[in-house]
This record gives C-alpha cells, structure tokens and sequence, in this order.
C-alpha cells in the first residue's frame, strides 16, 4: 500500500464484502429443518468497490435502501471486515487497528444515539472528553465553536432521553465531532427531522467542515443535504459503484434533461422530463398546444432528485 | 491505562445508576421478602434436626451468610448477557465497538459504577443491620480488607464469567435460557442459596475448586472468618484460588469473546 501520500482520509481498492446467510426455509417443518441446516449461500454487499476520498471532502454516499452503504461505512469503521480488497482509512487499515481507528473518526447513525440517555448532554460531552483524552483547552475550543454555530445553551443541560429527536440528532453531531476527529461518517442524520432542523444540521455540518477541514461521508436519502453538503455523489447500487463525480456532472448523467412545466387553463401544472439531446422543447410544446390551452411555461433544470430516482430506477431494470 | 478515562466511565456510570433509585428501593425490598422466606426456611430445617448445629453452622450463622450472600449478589449480579444480546438484536453493539477502547475494558468500567452504587446503596446498609442485631456475630478487623480485596476479585471473576457466556448468545440469538441455566449454576455451586457446608460431602470436595465458589463463598468466608481464613495459609488459599481461577477465566473470557467479535466482524453479526 504504497500510494497513501497522507492526503487521502479513505482508500478503497477492489474492496468486496460477502456475506453467508443460512437459507431459511418456510412454515414449521422449515424452521425445524433449518435448526441442523447447513445450507448457506453467499450474499454479496459489497463488490469491488474502489474509491478515494480526500481529506477535507464532503462526499454524499447514495444508493437505494439495501444498496451496501451501511456495509461500506461499517468497513471504514472498522466494525465489519472486507472480505477482500485494501481498505486504508487515515492510512491505517481499520478492522486491524479499530480501536485505534476509532479515535479518529466520529460517526452518526441516525436512528442510534451514542449519548449517554439519562444524563444531560454536557455529561456526555465531558465523558467523551475523557475517553477521547481530548486535551482541556481543544475541548474549551470546541465548545466555543459550537457555540458560534448553533444555539447549544437550551439542550447542555437538558437529559438526552428529554430531548426531541431534531434535538438529539444535533447533540449526536456535536458529540461525534467533539473529538476533532479526522473523518466523520453521518449515517441518514436527517432522517425524521423537521425542514427546519435539518437545515439547521446541514449548516452545522458545512461549518464543522470548514472550520476543522473534517471529512464528512455521508449517507441519506435527502436530496436536499446532497445539494447542500455535497460537492461530490458516489452512487452504488447492489453493491457495486455507478457513479463517483461531482455533482454537476451528475446532471448530464442521462443527457441533458430539462423538466418542461406547462400551465392548463385551470391553474394546474403538467410537467414532462425532456432530453434535448433527442427531443426539442419547442416541439413538445406546440404538440402540446394542440390537444390544450397552456397559459404559462417554465423549463426548470432537472433536480438532483429526479436524476437519483433514474438512475437508481435505471439500475434496476 | 489512563486512570482518568476510567474514572469518568465510572462516573457516568454511577449518575446513570443514581438516576435509577427507584430501583434500587425495589432491590431493597425484595430482598426483604426474600429474606424472611429465608429465615422462616431454614428455622424449620433447623426445627427438624434437633440440634443447634448443623454441618457445624448455627442457625444465627447460616443465617448471617445467607443474608450476606442476598447481599453480596446484589451488587455482583451484572447484566452483561441481557444487555449484550439485546445490543446485538438492535444494532447497537456498533456503536459500543467504536469506542476508542477495547469492549471488554469499556464494557467493565461501564459496570463499575454501577457495582460501587449497589455496594453503598444495598451491601453497606445490610452489613451493618446485620452487625447491630447479631451484636458481634461479625469479627471486625483486618478481615474487612480482605473482604474487599476478595470482593474485587470475585466482581472480576464474575464477569469474566458472564464474558464466557454472553458470546454464546451470539449464536444461539436465543438469550433467557442460557442465562436463566448459568445464573442457576452460578447460586447454587458458589454457595449464595446454600452454604457449602451443607452440600453432600463428595459434591463439596468437586464444588470447592470451582471457580462459582470464588464469587460469593470465598468473600463471604473471608469476612465472616470462617474456612480456615483466620489463619495465613486459609488466606493465601483462597485467594490463590480465586486469582488462578481469574487468570483462567479471563484468558477463556478473551478467547470466546475474540471469536464472538470475529463472528460480527465477518459475518455482520
């Protein structure tokens, strides 16, 4: 593993992950059966995948739900072992050394809280302190960062098991970067959050970036913290990588679409996908003006959405 | 290691189980009718025998161990297995192995304060209820400290005990029953239910080098005097006894454990 040059927080090369799952089998008589079953077959998650991140990245990590996401991030943690291919985080390869690893890297899982749920937030913040062995003075900067960021004083002292969700979600943030870590991984943070909050998290998370040059990994289904966080979209689909570039890349993926919005006499809206490398926007119009009345046009660039949903659709077939 | 990290994990420990005080009056109370289900037991036996000594204990002295022992489990009993197979069945063992710390070290420190809020809350009271109504019954001097010293050890033992056991629910899935069967053996053969001195005494002469005799009889022996703990060599025995049976353990416990991981390492648990 020559090409780590330091500059790299993640290489992944041909890194495949299998999984041996018993075949089950059905009704009763099934499940006795599978007691003394020695039937498995292998399940890959994860297959030869090959990435590099550099450090100070936000990257959004993107796949349908199933795709091997959780699989990868729980590799670069350290918690799960490929089962082939070099996996280098922080130039260290994690399963080896994880808890090593560990003290460089913060992660998040959305629908987890690392907290300790009884105490209040500032306990929890002093207790990762000491584990980390975060030096006073690093941590009194922290606090101070976080500070400027977002309004912490109404939650320091509130228990984590009294907290909201939007408010829990943000403490697990805080807590995951508290230890400066080199790279964080943020599992779905704003699963179930309000539009609010999430863009409360997303700033939290840009300027947490900014100020430390942190890496951020980050999975979600939100299209909104992609367009907010991500500068680049690695997309993987059963387990294999389709797309890895930055996100106006991502727009041409399929062509240069375009969504043509029309307004009907009666104030509603009609909106078609258009790929002017084969259709002519003018033409659908006219063709359109012909069975309707259109009182307004809009030609919108197509969202990140739109083009995720395609190519996750595209995949499928 | 650093102290410091150690003592803030059992800090927060102890916080989290002061948070819980109400369980603590609970414990307190169920051993209460625990305890009177204990005494009216054994003052039949002892009704039944004739005798005021049975297998050498007086009533007053098997009943001083058995509360004791009540006691003593209190603030041993862990929930290593429980907690772990139910963070195994949510997903939470994750995040508990990216700590920066090994997880057996973290798992046990975590336990500590736990230990040092049970033994204040419930041992200390007990103890010293006991003391007062026996008037005496309870030698008081350089025991104590080996008492504590014992306490330590069979707290450590214990775990690793539990360390043994848990990684089997990482395959079986299945968790009730496997501790329901190690808690069983673990009060009967160490002598919390019954004192050893009443066991057959073929059974006792296999029982006595176990290693459940070294969480709850040998601290107990310790304290009360009793087993030739009142001479040098009774001591040294024991806790000779107690410290090769935590080498063995925790090389076991280390043993089932690295397997244990490598099974949710490679296979996702």
């Amino acid at each position: 593993m020559s090409e780590y040059s330091g500059n790299e927080a993640v290489i992944m090369k041909n890194v495949c992950k299998d999984f041996k799952v018993l075949n089950r089998h059905e009704g009763l008589k099934g499940s006795i059966k599978d007691l003394f079953s020695r039937d498995y077959k292998t399940v890959s998650a994860v297959r030869d995948v090959t990435l590099t991140v550099n450090r100070g990245e936000i990257i959004g990590y993107l796949g349908p739900n199933g795709a091997g996401k959780s699989t990868t991030i729980k590799m670069m943690t350290g918690v799960l072992e490929p089962t082939s291919g070099e996996l280098l985080v922080n130039g260290k390869v994690p399963y080896k050394n994880r808890t090593e690893n560990c003290e460089n890297i913060g992660v998040v899982f959305g629908q987890r809280s690392q907290l300790w749920w009884s105490l209040p937030l500032i306990e929890s913040f002093k207790l990762l302190r000491d584990l980390y062995m975060v030096p006073e003075k690093d941590y009194e900067g922290m606090i101070e960062l976080y500070r400027s960021l977002v309004d912490i004083e109404p939650i320091l002292h509130k228990p984590v098991r009294e907290m909201s969700l939007g408010q829990r979600t943000l403490s697990d943030i805080l807590a995951a970067f508290l230890h400066n870590p080199a790279i964080v991984f943020l599992d779905e943070p704003t699963i179930g959050l309000d539009v609010s909050m999430k863009a409360k998290i997303r700033e939290l998370i840009l300027g947490l970036n900014k100020e430390k040059n942190t890496t951020v990994i980050l999975t979600t289904h939100d299209m909104g913290d992609v367009d907010a966080l991500c500068r680049r979209i690695v997309i993987i689909d059963k387990g294999t990588k389709i797309y890895d570039n930055d996100i106006e890349h991502l727009k041409n993926y399929f062509g240069s679409y375009r969504t043509l919005k029309l307004k009907r006499s009666d104030d509603t809206w009609e909106e078609y996908l258009i790929d002017e490398k084969t259709t002519d926007v003018m033409d659908v119009i006219m063709e359109k003006q012909k069975s309707m009345k259109i009182k307004d046009v809009k030609i919108d660039e197509i969202s990140t959405e739109e083009v995720i949903k395609k190519i996750y659709e595209g995949s499928a077939k | 290691m650093n102290p410091k990290r150690l003592l803030a994990i059992t800090r927060a420990g102890i916080m989290e189980s002061l948070h819980f005080r109400l369980g603590i009056f609970v414990t307190l109370f169920a051993n209460l009718i625990y305890l009177v289900l204990v005494y009216y037991l054994w003052k039949a036996i002892y009704d039944s025998s004739g005798t005021a000594v049975v297998n050498g204990m007086t009533f007053t002295d098997t009943m001083i161990y058995l509360i004791l022992a009540t006691a003593l489990f209190n603030f041993l009993e862990m929930f290593v297995v429980w907690d772990m197979s139910r963070s195994i069945q949510s997903g939470k063992i994750v995040l508990d192995l990216l700590k920066p710390m090994r997880f057996r070290k973290y798992t046990f420190w975590s336990y500590t304060g736990n230990h040092i809020v049970q033994f204040v809350l419930t041992f200390i009271p007990t103890f010293v209820v006991v003391m007062i109504v026996t008037k005496g019954a309870i030698p008081v001097g350089l025991n104590l400290v080996w008492f504590l010293i014992a306490t330590v050890l069979a707290l450590m033992i214990n775990y690793n005990l539990e360390m043994i056991v848990s990684p089997i629910c990482f395959y079986t899935e299945s968790t009730w029953g496997i501790n329901i069967v190690k808690e069983t053996i673990v009060l009967l053969l160490s002598g919390a239910t019954i004192p050893l001195a009443f066991f057959p005494e073929k059974a006792r002469m296999v029982v006595q080098y176990l290693p459940f005799r070294a969480v709850y009889d040998i601290p107990l022996s310790i304290l009360l005097e009793k087993n030739g703990s009142d001479t040098w060599q009774g001591l040294v025995s024991l806790f000779a006894l107690q410290l090769a049976w935590l080498a063995v353990l925790t090389l076991a416990g280390n043993l089932f454990w690295n397997c244990a991981v490598k099974k949710v390492t490679v296979n996702g648990g």
